[in-house]
């Protein structure tokens, strides 16, 4: 490693998604100094990732931004974006130590100024994770149009090493021999806001284990409909036409032994209700089928959700898809046994099939942080009645899903419950240091 | 603030037109507009960013005024709600003051509802307007305000405890108010909690300790606000303390009485009794900076007939039947009930709850209750598996719609009681199971229900108690929502300003919310909503002062003649005549409290001399902007 670095803060944010973002905030308007760690090369997390979001439809990036554009600029807050976190570990009674790698970006952060020269230059492309690989981005290049910060990365494994970005950059910000940094970060109390990946696509053999055309998960269709999306319009992937039926595919992570994930993932219901209402509003003519198994709206406002979309057309049908297949013309065929009906086993078939995938921790602590896990792997929380933030590990609270899934108003709320209790955490080691 | 273009006669406005990723983009020709703009009387620059709120967009703006290209900022987007700050803080860290800035919302009021030509059109107006408007803006510092370092918290259930404490712990005085003898709301009518199956009383009795042990924390009980005034740092409290009265408490303190127990002790179904009640009503007054309100919910009562509800004495809420359970001790064999064998049970989901328009009877006020309760499936469940677990041979029937066991932990719950082999009946809101009296036969009620789980068959069943999942209602505060004139929700509840942005706050600055007086929660959710309203109250009062908006009323004192018509218009009592002297001779001048001044402008309709104004709304403003309207 090139270089080391030590430094010192009141708290540490572990994740800079929306529960992290909301926890710093909080920390630091009290006035303590919260340093965020990101493994990312961008914070906002999966919500600024989403197209709109329910129950108000306020398009995601409108209440991502300046949650994050608040924490970027905030006194008293750090950022650490790109970061690798190896451990987490308590020095003494009031001090945890968190070592990380700040990953090498290959352009230089203090010189980059973030005007894409470099990203338009590039000759090389590559499918873009970011738009769930539907369209194409450069081998260098800044994550997304709000992203913060907005710095360049290169993507080595695809760079052709032909020169040309570190050419056309004004301020000499590319370097191809950057090292990676050892940092280590020290705190008094932290947050966990690691969040969650969704389960698997290519998962389950009997819903085609991602080989059939047209099947796509619940994050792709965020990005079909956000407005500044892949292709500006919601089009299926395999030939780019208009869907005229589609349909989502309820607990098709959840809720399900088979998989390891015998819980409830708690958003799907609700981000499939949105989805299918965004896109009743985008193809107009389309029909739009749920096939669930129970409708869980029950937060505020969800249930009204919920009957407004039933109004609207869109249809619900009550059951357990048994298999999902390739049909003729790239067109999906999906069986199930109808339970409304006579209990006969039905198929129908749709141009574009969403599968509700369901929630699974981003981050597992083995071996990096002592803190536990319960049996779903999401972290554990001993005195989740009363204190629900706390966890095995002293001074050390958890915030958003990595505490198990929930949707945005619900991490929202807790990672201010977080706040709190890392607030009074430090107000009592503080008491103490004074007495 | 260190800045020279403030002074710079030459308003020079600078225009930034957003996209917002094609939301106003895809029905606005932006390009357009900003070229329009570009034309217009004092604009310097116009721009579009395809989202202004991200860094490269505020870096724009940014960039312009340390060039000195421009000294007032317009930018064109989303609603103000949403990014007026966002914009202001930008524009405030250039270096310029943050009140020189105004916003054209072209989203909501424009791209959303308005599509092609006329869409563009409306935008290109509403930039002409909010940049006349910003050509005759002038700086302004926002007021500010002492805070006090205390607290009110209203209600003592988990929600109102765990504020209480946090606020405490941070350094923060503290007052609960509870309204009845006993803290710990609902909960201390619980017997177990789901899911973690813990005793309610091993988690209320040592909360409701903590927080009478503090020092930090005045607990009133017996208690109500009667009396409002002040503003946000400020705030004054009426409380009277009176000896309690109603039915509950009656009953409640009853149950004290012959459990002999003393003060600081907590009993089940009745919940911690921290202090003696009073014999006489007494009232005093409160000096507080915040307020959380954590005034929870109260049961539905069903109608008289809803589900055989008062007809037949074998039909109980849910409340009532895990009280009536928690006395009976777990002896294997068959649950019994005031001597009476329970062999079969019935529990019916959603009474109360997610009701439908024109399906479901409306209450005496016409109220529906459309939401989800959220923790009744749960309750329901955690009730069935202790009595499967502790009466074997108790049967259990359930009879619901959507299973909603959405939290962690509960899942496994639902999974468990099938184990437990509970049988499932689900039900169409449109075919609500039927209670009815047997006649004659082994059971004294039949529930018979249209089933979907085995293809809409028809399934009668016999049984010896029906229970009701009833869901949450607020709790009645309608005389607190109209003592501090709050927000509430067309389901009743307390609104919040916005689910995600705002989520524990009022719009009256400096009232947060906690628990179930937003809307319902279980146990975990409630103490998060308390935490982070705690963290809220704990941010604005940690700094000694609190800054608030500058739009509001100023008395011009050259115009004004005194007529107190601004006194007698203003409806939060922010004005008042004060005695000045003038050329020798007494005479009178309004003064405006601007920590209480909403900014409504009532009185600048009201005032016959046109004396007042509202700072960053002057009518000289509007009129410039009603001209850029009609001239575009
Ligand atoms: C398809 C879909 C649609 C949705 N739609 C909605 C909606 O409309 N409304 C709604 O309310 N909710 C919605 N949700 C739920 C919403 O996405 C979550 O509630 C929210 O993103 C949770 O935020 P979080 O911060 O807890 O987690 P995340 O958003 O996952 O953020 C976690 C952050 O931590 C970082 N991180 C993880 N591990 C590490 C590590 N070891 N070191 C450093 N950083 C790390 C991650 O990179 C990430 O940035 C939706 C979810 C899905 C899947
Ligand atoms: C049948 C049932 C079973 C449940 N089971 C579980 C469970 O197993 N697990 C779980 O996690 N949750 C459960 N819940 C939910 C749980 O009861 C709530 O989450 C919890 O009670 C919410 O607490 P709160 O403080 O918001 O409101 P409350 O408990 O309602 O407390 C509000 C307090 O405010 C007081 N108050 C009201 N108005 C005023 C006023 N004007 N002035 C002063 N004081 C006032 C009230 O007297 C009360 O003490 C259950 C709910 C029900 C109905
Ligand atoms: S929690 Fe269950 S019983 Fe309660 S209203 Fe919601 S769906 Fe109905």
């Amino acid at each position: 490693m090139q270089t080391h670095r030590e430094m010192n803060f009141d708290a540490l944010v572990v994740g800079g998604g929306i529960a992290g973002l909301q926890a710093a905030l909080d920390l630091a308007d009290q006035n303590f100094k919260v340093a965020v760690v990101e493994k990312d090369a961008s914070i906002g997390g999966k919500m600024i990732r989403l197209s709109k979001v329910f129950p108000t439809l306020d398009c995601a990036s409108c209440i991502t931004t300046p949650k994050m554009a608040a924490s970027a600029h905030h006194e008293n807050i750090t950022l650490f974006t790109y970061c690798d976190l190896k451990s987490i570990s308590r020095e003494s009674d009031t001090v945890l130590a968190a070592r990380v790698v700040q990953k090498p970006r290959y352009v230089e952060a203090d010189k980059c100024i973030g005007c894409r020269q470099c990203e338009y230059g590039c000759p090389v492309h590559v499918p873009d994770p970011e738009q769930g690989n539907f369209s194409m981005r450069k081998a260098i290049y800044i994550p997304f149009s709000n992203a913060i910060p907005q710095i360049a990365l290169m993507d080595v494994e695809n760079c052709s090493l032909c020169g040309k970005c570190a050419k056309v950059c004004p301020t000499g910000a590319v370097n191809y021999f950057q090292q990676p940094e050892e940092l280590v970060i020290r705190a008094k109390t932290a947050v966990l806001a690691t969040g969650f990946r969704l389960t698997p696509l290519d998962q389950k053999p009997e819903y085609g284990k991602g080989k059939i055309l047209n099947v796509i998960s619940s994050l792709d269709m965020e990005r079909l409909l956000a407005p500044h999306g892949p292709y500006q319009r919601v089009l299926r992937p395999s030939d780019g036409k208009e869907p005229d039926a589609i349909a989502y595919v309820q607990c098709a992570g959840s809720r399900d032994k088979t998989l390891g994930v015998s819980y409830c993932s708690r958003v799907c219901c609700m981000y499939a209700i949105k989805q299918a209402m965004l896109l009743s509003g985008a193809l107009p003519l389309a029909d739009i089928t749920i096939y669930y198994m129970d409708i869980r709206a029950f937060g505020k406002g969800y249930e009204q959700f919920f009957q407004n979309a039933k109004a609207m057309g869109i249809e619900f049908v009550k059951a357990k898809i048994a298999k999902i297949e390739q049909a003729d013309n790239q067109s999906v065929r999906l069986r199930y046994e109808d339970q409304e009906g006579a209990g006969a086993v039905m198929e129908r078939e749709h141009d574009l099939v969403v599968l509700s995938l369901g929630m699974v921790p981003e981050w597992h602590p083995e071996g990096i942080c002592p803190v536990g896990c319960d049996t779903d792997a999401f972290i554990r929380t001993p005195m989740s009645r009363l204190s629900p933030t706390l966890t095995d590990m002293e001074g050390v609270f958890v915030a958003g899903v990595a505490a198990g899934p929930k949707d945005i108003v619900d991490t929202i709320a807790e990672a201010g419950a977080a706040a709190m209790e890392a607030s009074n955490y430090l107000n009592k080691l503080n008491k103490k240091a004074a007495a | 603030m260190a800045d020279n273009n403030q002074k710079d006669p030459e308003p020079k406005v600078g225009v930034y037109i957003c996209h917002c990723g094609g939301n106003i983009s895809d029905h606005v020709d932006v390009a357009k507009v900003a070229q329009e703009a570009e034309k217009l009387t004092g604009v310097s620059v116009a721009h579009t960013n395809m989202f202004m709120c991200s860094d490269p967009g505020q870096e724009l703006i940014q960039k312009d005024i340390k060039d000195g290209k421009i000294n007032r900022v317009v930018v064109a987007s989303c609603a103000p709600s949403l990014h007026e700050l966002t914009f202001r803080s930008a524009i405030k860290r250039a270096g310029m003051n943050p009140y020189l800035y105004d916003h054209a919302n072209i989203r909501e009021q424009d791209s959303w509802v308005h599509h092609g030509d006329p869409a563009t059109e409306k935008a290109v107006a509403l930039v002409a307007a909010a940049v006349s408007k910003a050509r005759h803006l002038e700086p302004l510092e926002p007021i500010r305000v002492d805070a006090r370092n205390h607290a009110t918290v209203i209600g003592g259930g988990v929600a109102g405890l765990r504020a209480a404490l946090d606020l405490s712990r941070r350094g923060i005085q503290v007052a609960l108010v509870e309204k009845s003898p006993f803290l710990g709301g609902r909960v201390a009518h619980l017997n177990r909690v789901n899911p973690t199956g813990e005793k309610a009383a091993d988690l209320i009795r040592p909360l409701a300790e903590a927080v009478c042990n503090d020092a930090g924390i005045q607990v009133y009980t017996c208690s109500r606000v009667v009396r409002f005034e002040g503003y946000v740092g400020n705030f004054k409290l009426g409380l009277k303390r009176q000896p309690p009265e109603t039915p509950e408490d009656l009953a409640k303190l009853e149950k004290w009485a012959e459990s002999g127990k003393k003060e600081g002790d907590y009993l089940p179904f009745a919940g911690y009794y921290p202090q003696k009640v009073p014999n006489t009503a007494e009232e005093t007054e409160i000096s507080t900076g915040a307020i959380v309100f954590a005034t929870g919910f109260k049961t539905y009562e069903p109608r008289k007939g809803e589900f055989g509800f008062q007809e037949n004495p074998e039909v109980i809420p849910l409340p009532a039947f895990i009280e009536a359970v928690a006395k009976e001790k777990p002896k294997g064999g068959t649950l019994t009930l005031n001597g009476r064998p329970i062999r079969r049970v019935a529990f019916i989901h959603c009474v109360g709850s997610r009701q439908i328009p024109g399906l479901h009877e409306p209450d005496d006020q016409g109220n529906l209750n459309e939401y989800c309760s959220r923790t009744c499936c749960s309750a329901t469940l955690q009730a069935a598996i202790e009595i499967r677990e502790a009466f074997p041979e108790t049967r259990v029937l359930e009879y619901y719609r959507d299973i909603r066991t959405y939290g962690r932990g509960q899942e496994d719950q639902y999974e468990r009681a099938a184990d437990h082999h509970v049988l499932f009946f689900r039900y169409e809101p449109e075919a609500p199971p039927v209670v009815e009296r047997a006649a004659g036969g082994t059971y004294p009620l039949t529930v018979t229900v249209k089933d979907t789980l085995t293809f809409g068959e028809t399934v009668e069943a016999g049984v010896d108690l029906v229970v009701l999942a009833v869901g949450m209602e607020p709790n009645p505060i309608q005389d607190l929502i109209e003592m501090m004139k709050l927000p509430v929700g067309a389901d009743r509840f307390l609104q919040e300003v916005h689910p995600k942005l705002r989520p524990v706050e009022l719009a009256n600055t400096g009232i947060l919310l906690a628990g179930t007086c937003q809307a319902p929660m279980d146990m975990g959710e409630a103490c998060n909503a308390a935490q982070a309203a705690a963290v809220k109250a704990a941010t604005l009062l940690s700094k000694g002062y609190v800054e608030l908006d500058p739009f509001v009323a100023k008395v011009n004192e050259e115009k004004c003649t005194g007529t107190g018509a601004c006194v007698s218009a203003c409806p939060v009592e922010a004005i008042t005549l004060k005695e000045a002297e003038h050329q020798g001779k007494k005479i009178q001048r309004a003064r405006v409290n601007p920590a209480l001044c909403t900014g409504c402008g009532i009185c600048v309709a009201e005032c016959p001399n046109n004396a007042i104004d509202v700072m960053g709304w002057t009518l000289k403003q509007y009129e410039e902007m009603v001209d850029a309207i009609v001239a575009a």
